[in-house]
């Protein structure tokens, strides 16, 4: 039977064979293509197999028991519960918030078997010194836990004096399985009887002990040396008689008692919405959040324009290599041709070998992608922390990512086909050399994409704030200068007549040529406008930080605060400061606390409150005040503009609940306030006071004393301390964000407790890397969990991002060049002969190569370049509009958001000086030294 | 001998390449007629217009008047697709030299005209073995071009220019790049080849090889200057001899 796919079998067969004849080639073209298809099925498998089944998510969590029971800390009020993880409401919404812990056991099912599983933390000793560890007390043994923790050595502990430590305690600590561990302010010791990983934290440093064997005793010791002693929270494993599980009704159940339940019968087969009361009486709850249909859409159109883009990138570079293919075998399809070959065969012959080698960089690409992932994946593991659930392999998902491979090949083939077609036979068996006529049609398409791309831009930058529409006017414009390349590149040509030869015998040969020099110049045009896009748009953003950074500290400065248990180190912390940093003075601080001395830093557990300034009514910024909610928008823009609505969102290094810092005239001097009269106050027992707002008539500042963070402790109902005020002379600085600074006297005459909580450095100099990375370490040892800032100024992160982006570009430039450099050699033989016969010297064929590289690779950038700029200009132009959107709508509405937007617009100067010079530079050096200077030895027959 | 209708028919063939300052007449007003069994030697010297005879007989370009008849269709007529069909099916090129497609073994290629026709692949091959077989090269039919000589390369030219129902052979210098040993054997094939049934034309400047002809037309500055039969080859050698 004649059909057309025996034919086609004739073109893939020698396709295939000249794949394999031409074997560098090919290969270079397939790692062009099948490199992203590695990574793109690489990341498809990793992400698939970190994404766990319900099933293996519930044996990580609940292990092998029915349900995990929670308490919700909110006493044991009625709860309605979701479908979703933690998800709850108390049934009586009036009720006032107590903080007080739920009694799980009352709300055991009749019969269920249950195993405690208590969850808290304890500071350990170490070979290095101390580390905060959590300690899970669970009998991990029990077959009702199996699956939470994965024993990799030794045993769970069996007695009350035995631990078993995650292989991460073990790494930081120094400790191995046998040896013993101790903790502080706590005698007693446990012997390490195992080691195990959590599936789901890998990098979680803990301690399993049986239920009762450690946190209690340990907050015990805590409690009577006068410590706090860390939380602990308890939940409950429970395995129900009955074959159906933790059913609904049971979790409702448990619902009543305050307790929150996570049932393995629920996760797998949950109830109709309409039989949760939480969906039922709160409809917000449950939502599907995260995947609203616009944010889907962009999603997606964002991903396709970047997968588009970077398809086109690769058909760029991968095109020329095949048309330097169907150039090199001419003679081979101009004899299928003699032989009845008509036009079809000949595009056959050349797009399969697109099909070809995007078929086996399928194949190698997900195969490898695959194998990568099998091969790292305990490191990827490492990596994210948490063990897969196995290697999951989504057939139609690779199927795709391999068909992208596939579909990358064949249109990278098209137009070398299309073009090798349309030679006539004739011209392909004497291998005369005719001049292609470039493509009418296409210049005008690609003047009217850039005209509607740029068109849509503009609008999208000056009319609206549509960053998508500036994006997508963008990428179309570029669309349409790749198709205006060879016009463009015909242009470039007028440029040869004031050129010496060797340059301009390339770029007249370029032009003529424009068939093989456009897609070159097109490919290193895109990733150049790519890269020129980024830079510009990153610089600029740069700038925008940098001009709108506000200093925490005087330059060079270090703040440095610590816990409550790290207060008591705090001697020995000045210590190892003043070892480690290059100091000029240090300026202790203590902090105003309310409530027990057992309660933690920023505790809210019954009985530990917080101090907070009392704003005067007459300072008060009345856009924030709920009663006057019928202002005026005038008023609301006029309020803006007032100190009293002067927005409070200034950095500070150091964060009190008050903003007050507790010490003497030295925090003054290391916050950069030079005023004798200032310390003078400080000293007579007044406050320096750094907010206007805060003084009230009386030149007074308020400070309410909350007992703890129940919701009937107002500020306005607790006890009040005031203080004389003093405003010092601050300058733009004005007390880096402190409110005020209290002497200690004056906090001990107003009968307010105090803690030491830090201090600041004022340095010589900057303190370098190491001598930070050295304290660090000195705190680790030490044991204290401090807070430490060192003001550097404005750090910009760009740096690396635009070096990255600079090798990219000069990368693809490199590559693309080179190819179409190859393809010119290809050509170019007969000409060097000739030149050869009338006397040049044998480096004529190396400068000439060189400078043909030299001329697509300056092409392009050039191009590039000014096609890079626009969608940056565009983007920031839009994000302008934004910010100033912002500003009114925030004046109007009295949002408090009263500074006027700046959005610089700056040319990254040295990422295109280096893309602009540096690179043609370099490609055209790289393309002379590896061309050889003498002429290969004539065939024995031409044509 | 000439009992049928002509494989080829040339009628007032002429082809002018160029146009005002630079026009070239490379063929003026011939005719010419190749019939079954017979082999015609075209000759003449550099630039007399013999290759551009041959191209325009195999339609790989086309006339600026006159008509080719090949099998009774004129080709200067057809579409470029029927062109290419009329290529597949009647007529087959043996060039000086490089006439394999070096992807493909010696039953590939000759199976290549068949395949591109569509037949399936197996039934091409069949008939590729068969023409190989015909003529003795059965042993190359699976060896690449380059594990071939060029005497063997030319003689599956021949094979492949000759496969299924093709009847006209074009051979431009099929000798060229052989010693004289080498293309006395390519040639005497290609004589075989017309004493069954087969109508060739011949492009050469040698009269050693010429002599293999039943007729000779000499070529010069595109017009016929002289047509000699087979029987008068030896004063064609002689003459040829002569004139070197």
């Amino acid at each position: 039977m004649s059909t057309p796919f025996h034919a086609w079998r004739a073109a893939i067969r020698i396709a295939r064979r000249d794949a394999w004849r031409f074997k560098g080639r090919s290969a270079l073209v397939l790692s062009m293509i099948a490199l992203p298809i590695v990574g793109v099925s690489a990341v498809d498998i990793t992400v698939r197999s970190s994404d766990l089944t319900m099933e293996q998510q519930l044996t990580r969590d609940i292990g092998a028991a029915d349900a995990r029971l929670n308490g919700t800390g909110i006493a044991n009020m009625p709860i309605y519960q979701g479908l979703k993880d933690h998800e709850y409401a108390q049934v009586d919404e009036k009720a006032p918030y107590r903080s007080e812990p739920t009694d799980i056991t009352k709300a055991f099912p009749a019969g269920a078997r249950t195993l405690e599983d208590t969850s808290g933390s304890a500071k350990s000793r170490t070979t290095h010194g101390l580390l905060d560890v959590d300690i899970r007390e669970l009998k991990a043994a029990d077959p009702m836990a199996a699956g939470i923790m994965t024993l990799k050595q030794g045993r769970f502990p069996a007695q009350a004096d035995e631990v078993a430590a995650t292989t991460e305690f073990l790494k930081q600590s120094g400790l191995k399985v046998g040896d013993e561990v101790s903790f502080r302010d706590f005698d007693r010791k446990y012997t390490v009887t195992g080691s195990y990983e959590l599936p789901d934290f890998l990098k979680d440093a803990q301690l399993n002990a049986l239920p009762g064997a450690l946190l209690a005793p340990y907050a015990k010791a805590l409690t009577a040396k006068g410590l706090s002693s860390p939380d602990a929270t308890v939940s409950y494993l429970a395995d129900v008689k009955s074959s159906d599980g933790f059913t609904w009704n049971m979790v409702k159940q448990a619902n009543t008692k305050g307790v929150y339940v996570t049932s393995r019968a629920v996760k797998l087969d949950p109830p109709a919405r309409s039989e949760v009361a939480l969906y039922v009486k709160h409809p917000e709850y449950g939502a599907t959040s995260g995947n609203s249909l616009p944010a889907n859409t962009a999603l997606l159109a964002t991903t396709a324009t970047v997968v588009g883009l970077a398809m086109l990138e690769i058909c760029l570079l991968a095109g020329p290599a095949f048309a330097v293919g169907a150039r090199r075998s001419r003679r081979q399809l101009g004899l299928v041709g003699a032989n009845g070959g008509d036009r079809r065969h000949i595009r056959a012959i050349v797009l399969a070998g697109g099909g070809v080698i995007g078929a086996v960089a399928a194949v190698t690409g997900t195969a490898l992608g695959l194998g990568l992932t099998v091969l790292l994946r305990p490191f990827l593991e490492e990596y994210a922390g948490q063990r897969f659930g196995g290697i999951e392999i989504r057939p139609l998902e690779l199927l795709g990512i391999a068909l992208l491979a596939l579909v990358t090949g064949l249109l990278a083939a098209i137009v070398p086909a299309v073009v090798a077609s349309r030679q006539s036979v004739l011209s392909s068996l004497t291998g005369r050399r005719g001049i292609r006529r470039a493509n009418r049609v296409l210049p005008v398409f690609g003047a009217a994409a850039v005209c509607l791309g740029t068109g849509l831009a503009f609008i999208g930058a000056t009319d609206t704030d549509n960053v998508l529409a500036v994006g997508g006017g963008s990428a179309i414009a570029e669309l349409g200068i790749v198709a205006l390349t060879p016009t463009l590149v015909g242009l470039f040509g007028r440029l040869g007549r004031w050129l010496p030869l060797s340059p301009r015998l390339a770029l007249r040969d370029a032009v003529r040529n424009r068939g093989r020099t456009a897609p070159a110049v097109a490919a290193v045009l895109a990733a150049v406008a790519g890269t020129v896009a980024i830079a510009t748009y990153a610089a600029s953003s740069d700038q925008e930080s940098r001009d709108g950074y506000t200093a925490y500290l005087p330059n060079g400065t270090v703040s440095l605060s610590v816990d409550t248990a790290g207060s008591r180190e705090l001697p020995a912390v000045k210590a190892a400061v003043e070892k480690d940093l290059p100091v000029a003075g240090v300026a202790d601080f203590s902090r105003i606390v309310v409530g027990e001395k057992t309660c933690d830093v920023w505790s809210s557990d019954t009985g530990c409150g917080y101090s907070e300034l009392v704003t005067p009514k007459a300072s008060q910024c009345p856009l924030y005040d709920e009663r006057n909610g019928k202002l005026s928008t005038a008023q609301k823009r006029k309020w803006a503009k007032n100190w009293r609505c002067a927005s409070t969102s200034r950095p500070v290094a150091v964060d009190t609940s008050d903003g007050i810092l507790v010490g003497d005239a030295s925090i003054l001097k290391a916050l950069g306030v030079h005023d004798t009269a200032a310390e003078k106050a400080l000293a007579d027992g007044r406050a320096v006071v750094f907010d206007k707002r805060q003084v009230d008539k009386n030149g007074r500042i308020t400070l309410a004393l909350i007992k703890d963070y129940s919701d009937e402790n107002t500020a306005e109902k607790s006890p009040h301390k005031t203080f004389v005020a003093y405003r010092p002379k601050t300058g733009k600085t004005n007390g880096y964000g402190v409110t005020a600074v209290v002497s200690q006297a004056a906090a001990k005459a107003a009968g307010v407790r105090t803690v030491p909580y830090g201090m600041i450095v004022s340095t010589s100099r900057m303190p370098s890397s190491t001598e930070r990375q050295t304290l660090d370490g000195a705190m680790d040892k030490l044991g204290v969990q401090a807070n430490i800032r060192v003001e550097e100024g404005y750090v910009s992160k760009n740096s690396v991002i635009m070096l990255a982006l600079a090798i990219f570009a000069g990368l693809v430039t490199i590559g693309a060049a080179g190819i179409a450099t190859g393809l010119a050699q290809a050509d170019a033989e007969p000409d060097l002969r000739t030149l050869t016969a009338v006397g040049a010297p044998p480096r004529v064929r190396r400068t000439l190569s060189g400078f043909q590289c030299g001329v697509v690779a300056a092409m392009g950038v050039l191009l590039g370049s000014a096609a890079g700029t626009l969608p940056a200009v565009g983007l920031r132009k839009a994000e302008e509009r934004q910010a100033l959107k912002m500003y009114h709508e925030s004046l109007d509405h009295g949002w408090g958001l009263n500074t006027l937007p700046h959005t610089p617009i700056v040319v990254p100067w040295a990422t295109l000086a280096a893309l602009i010079v540096a690179v043609p530079l370099g490609a055209a050096l790289l393309a002379a030294l590896v061309t050889r200077s003498r002429s290969e030895l004539a065939r024995r027959a031409e044509g | 001998m000439q009992k049928d209708q002509p494989v080829l028919r040339l009628q007032e063939l002429t082809r002018v390449h160029g146009s005002g300052a630079t026009e070239v007449h490379a063929l003026r007003g011939i005719d010419l007629d190749v019939f079954p069994g017979e082999l015609v030697a075209v000759m003449g010297p550099s630039g007399s217009g013999k290759s551009t005879l041959l191209t325009i007989a195999g339609g790989l370009d086309t006339p600026t008047s006159g008509k080719v008849l090949v099998e009774g269709t004129d080709i200067t007529t057809a579409s470029r697709k029927q062109m290419a069909a009329l290529r597949r099916r009647s007529i087959g090129y043996v060039f000086q030299d490089y006439n394999l497609i070096p992807a493909l073994t010696a039953a590939e290629n000759v199976a290549l005209p068949r395949e591109l026709d569509g037949t399936s692949a197996r039934k091409a091959r069949r008939e590729a073995l068969a023409a190989l077989e015909e003529m003795g090269l059965g042993q190359l039919a699976d060896r690449f071009p380059d594990e071939m000589s060029g005497g063997q390369q030319q003689r599956v030219a021949i094979a492949r220019a000759l496969v299924g129902d093709r009847r006209l052979v074009l051979a431009d210098e099929p000798t060229g790049a052989l010693d004289s040993e080498t293309g006395e054997s390519v040639l005497g094939l290609l004589r075989a080849r017309c004493d069954a049934g087969a109508a060739g034309v011949l492009v050469t400047h040698e009269p050693r090889f010429a002599a293999w002809a039943d007729r000779v037309v000499f070529l010069r500055d595109g017009s016929v200057t002289d047509t000699t039969l087979r029987s008068q080859a030896e004063t064609l050698l002689q003459g040829g001899v002569a004139a070197q």
